[in-house]
Parts: structure tokens; C-alpha cells; sequence
């Protein structure tokens, strides 16, 4: 059974011009299009086996981050299907979600119920995400006061240690050091090994060799290939 | 609808988190929730019985008994029409029945009238009205129909604010006008008999009558509004969910 399977999916975005009741009296007296329209996904199908990782590159405007969003939810498609085999963790960054007043452990805590996570078991991983995000002295700092790579420490710690079955992951490890940066790729190469499926929404390529085994490159909402990793780098570098 | 039950500790979760911040960085802290219908209630009690007189016994009590019910109101629909604008960013990165936020806006709220109404049961007592037995079955209804009603009225607003945000300025002329139109500052016994049935429109009136009934020793509005406004509140819900779950659709992309 396919851990993710996308069926035929599209997206339109519709922006109108001017939303004023004013502005559309006016383009409707011109006889103007009230909306510009922009196809983010067209017919997008593709599937991820349990346990794969599974790497979506493109450009910018590719269409990647609203794939992201349609897998994850938090936009409908116009068209076609998403099915989920399992509980997903969109790895998102702290630094817009979440409440800045709060300290670091409520963030956690309420991140953590965000994922549906009891509270019992949110006691019990409370500690193991303090100790990998290596913020055991700023834990109970407002994260308005953290810094960009604090945050994206924690945000990717919380992601990691919710137990889920598959987790999506948007460029957001581009902050943090290089040896946290380390530590994350060897972490989800950890959890691929316990029989996790991830899923990289990226163009920096040379991580994604390590941690994924296919991958797919989309071109102005368009599947342009899928394929092994490899093969699909070198295409996207020619592209 | 019972997806949302799933979301119970979450929901706690919020509201734990909106009552600690709602008072952040203010000197008196939790007691502004108790201050400020005070400070109003004595404004109103200025105004009222000694500038224009009203003539009714207790007044300031009369005054507290609907008006603290009436600062859940307003502060539930003024902050619960911004609850999904104001918490886009985390709309936009991850997926959750986005009913929670206004139902965490009104039942903070919720917390903050139980608190309130213990100062009213205790201004009561101290005057000798004092609450009955029949009076404290009457409360729970009140405040069920009342949390239940807002609740309604914030989810129509919330998820229509996302797509037009003049509901934000509409919202809060129109919470002026209906607490007008709402026996908070007069008893409904002023009405004018014709026009009696037209202002009972308005749930809010059976629903601060209750509370007079309960805290004030007022008459009981009868069966009949309080079946009227049982019903309106229930298909109330029940569209205003409809419509959030339409608008929901396509909140995470336009807000």
C-alpha cells in the first residue's frame, strides 16, 4: 500500500484584480476579467511508498509549496484526489505559527496538541525534543526573543519526535548551523530506517541525495519527470 | 460536526493559552475582567439614575445582571470575527478544524462570565434579592442557549470576515446598535406593547431576561420566547457550521 497517492490533481488560482466593490463595478463597466488566473497544479498524479523518501524538486513557481499545502491539507485541489495512508507532520516553522508570547515549552506543548498528541504522551517526549533541539537553557524564553536558528532548531525537534507515519518537509532547514544541519539529515535517515516516509519539498539538491530514493521534478505545475534521485538531479541541473 | 470532540485537549490547550496571554503585560492582570464591566456599571448607574432616571429599584444591579452576560457578547463576536484573520499564519502551514479558533475565543470568554457571575451573585446577595433554588436551574439554561447562540453568530461572522474583512467594521457598529436593542440599560417592561413581539426577535432579549430572572429577581419571560429562542439558536448553529465548512475550503489559499 502507497503511503501517499496523488490522483490527477489541479489547482487554480484565482486573484482578483481590484476587491473593492468599487474596483469591480468599474472592470465589470469595462468589461474586463475580474480575475487573473494562475494554474499552480495541473494534472498532477504521482505516488510514495511506505517508507520511501521522496524528494519534490523545482524551481520557484514551480508549484511546489502549493503541492505541500494540498498534500498536507491545508488547500482543497480543484480537481483530483489526495489519500493519506497514515498520520502526517508537516514540518512547519515555528517562527510564523506559533504564539511568540508563549515560552518555548508551551510552544511545544502546543504544538504537539495541534498533532492530536494526549497529554501523557506529550510529557513524555517533552524532554527528548528539548535535548535535540539543544535549548535546555531558553526553554522557558518567550520564542519572541529566540533567534531564527532557535526556532527552526525546535520547530524540526517537534516535528521529529511526533510519532507519526509520514512527514513533509518544506525548506525549512536552510536556517540552523552546519552541524545542526547535520544532525537533522542523520535523524531523518534515522527515522526512513524505522519505516518512515518522507517527503522533501526542496531546490537545494545535495541533501536529498542522502535521505530520498525517488523524486519528482515539477515545472510550472507540471510533472515533468519522476524517477530515481540521482537521474532526477542531473535532469533538473540541465533544465 | 463531532470531528471537533477529537480536538478536545487542543481546545483546552488554546483556551489555557488565550487567558494567560489576554492579560500579559498588564498590571491587575485577571482582574481587568472584573473591572471593566464594573467601570461601566458605574458609568451606566451615573448616567441612568441619577442624570436621566429611570426609576427602578437596585438599578446598579439591574445593570450588572445584564450586563456582564452582555460583555460576553461583545467581546466574543469583537475578538471572534478576527480570530481566523489574526491566526492566518498558522492556517496557512497546517490543517486542523478551523472552528477551534472561534470556539476557543468564545470559550475563554465563557470562563471569564462564570467568574463574573459569581461578583454578580454576590452584589445580589449583599443587596437582599439573593438567587433561589428556581433561579439557579434557570442559570445553566441561559448560559448553554447563550454559549450556543454566540457561538453561532462567531462562526458566521469569522469565516465570512476572511474573504470580506468589512465585517470587522460591520461588527462592531452593529454590536453597538444591538445591545441598544438588547434590556440591558431598560427592562423589557418599557417596550411599548405593539412592538413587543418585534423586539423579542432578538434571542438576547429572552436571553438577558433570564438572567434578570435569575440574579434580579425579574419576572420570567415564559415558555413560549424561551422554546423561540431554543429553536433559532439550533438552526442558527447548525447553518452557521454549514456555511464555516464551505468557506473553509479555501481559507488556507485567500487568507
Amino acid at each position: 500500500m502507497n503511503a501517499i497517492e496523488v490522483k490527477n490533481v489541479n489547482k487554480l488560482f484565482k486573484k482578483p484584480y481590484d476587491k473593492t466593490l468599487k474596483g469591480r463595478l468599474i472592470s465589470m463597466m469595462r468589461k474586463e476579467k475580474i480575475n487573473e488566473q494562475y494554474q499552480a497544479l495541473d494534472d498532477v498524479t504521482f505516488s510514495v511508498e511506505k517508507g520511501e523518501g521522496y524528494a519534490i524538486i523545482g524551481k520557484n513557481g514551480a508549484g511546489k509549496s502549493t503541492l505541500f499545502k494540498v498534500i498536507s491539507g491545508v488547500i482543497y485541489p480543484d480537481k483530483g484526489s489526495v489519500e493519506l495512508n497514515g498520520t502526517i507532520m508537516p514540518l512547519i516553522e515555528l517562527s510564523a505559527g506559533l504564539s511568540r508570547d508563549l515560552s518555548g515549552i508551551e510552544n511545544i506543548k502546543l504544538n504537539c496538541a495541534i498533532y492530536g498528541l494526549k497529554k501523557d504522551k506529550i510529557e513524555e517526549i517533552l524532554p527528548k525534543i528539548v535535548e535535540f533541539a539543544e535549548l535546555e537553557d531558553y526553554i522557558d524564553v518567550p520564542i519572541k526573543f529566540y533567534s531564527s536558528g532557535m526556532k527552526a532548531r525546535l520547530g524540526f525537534s517537534i516535528a521529529v519526535h511526533i510519532e507519526t507515519d509520514i512527514i513533509l518537509v518544506d525548506e525549512v532547514l536552510a536556517v540552523g548551523d552546519k552541524d545542526f544541519k547535520e544532525k537533522c539529515y542523520n535523524k531523518m535517515i534515522e527515522l526512513k530506517k524505522e519505516g518512515k516516509t518522507i517527503v522533501i519539498v526542496s531546490h537545494s539538491l545535495r541533501p536529498l541525495k542522502k535521505i530520498c530514493d525517488r523524486a519528482l521534478v515539477l515545472k510550472r505545475g507540471k510533472v515533468q519527470a519522476i524517477g530515481e534521485i540521482n537521474e532526477m538531479i542531473s535532469m533538473y541541473e540541465k533544465m | 460536526m463531532l470531528e471537533i470532540f477529537k480536538y478536545k485537549q487542543l481546545l483546552a490547550f488554546l483556551v489555557k493559552k488565550e487567558l494567560k496571554i489576554k492579560y500579559r503585560n498588564t498590571a491587575l492582570g485577571y482582574f481587568w475582567s472584573l473591572l471593566e464591566p464594573l467601570g461601566l456599571m458605574i458609568i451606566y448607574t451615573i448616567v441612568f439614575s441619577i442624570i436621566l432616571r429611570f426609576g427602578i429599584e437596585n438599578y446598579s444591579l439591574f445593570l450588572l445582571s445584564g450586563l456582564i452576560p452582555w460583555m460576553f457578547v461583545n467581546h466574543s463576536v469583537m475578538r471572534g470575527t478576527k480570530s481566523l484573520t489574526s491566526n492566518s499564519s498558522l492556517i496557512k502551514k497546517v490543517y486542523f478544524p478551523r472552528q477551534l479558533f472561534p470556539l476557543t475565543i468564545v470559550s475563554t470568554n465563557l470562563v471569564n462570565l462564570a467568574i463574573s457571575l459569581l461578583l454578580v451573585a454576590a452584589y445580589s446577595f449583599y443587596l437582599g434579592v439573593g438567587v433561589g433554588f428556581k433561579g439557579l436551574m434557570a442559570l445553566p439554561i441561559a448560559i448553554v442557549l447563550q454559549f450556543l447562540f454566540v457561538l453561532a453568530v462567531v462562526l458566521l461572522l469569522a469565516s465570512i470576515n476572511v474573504y470580506f474583512r468589512d465585517v470587522e467594521f460591520i461588527s462592531s457598529l452593529g454590536i453597538r446598535g444591538w445591545m441598544y436593542l438588547s434590556p440591558i440599560l431598560y427592562p423589557i417592561a418599557k417596550i411599548p406593547e405593539e412592538y413587543l413581539s418585534l423586539y423579542m426577535i432578538n434571542p438576547m432579549a429572552t436571553i438577558i431576561s433570564l438572567y434578570h430572572y435569575v440574579f434580579y429577581g425579574g419576572e420570567f419571560i415564559g415558555m413560549n420566547y424561551l422554546l423561540y429562542t431554543a429553536g433559532f439558536t439550533i438552526i442558527l448553529l447548525v447553518i452557521s457550521w454549514k456555511v464555516f465548512d464551505k468557506l473553509s475550503r479555501r481559507m488556507g489559499e485567500v487568507i
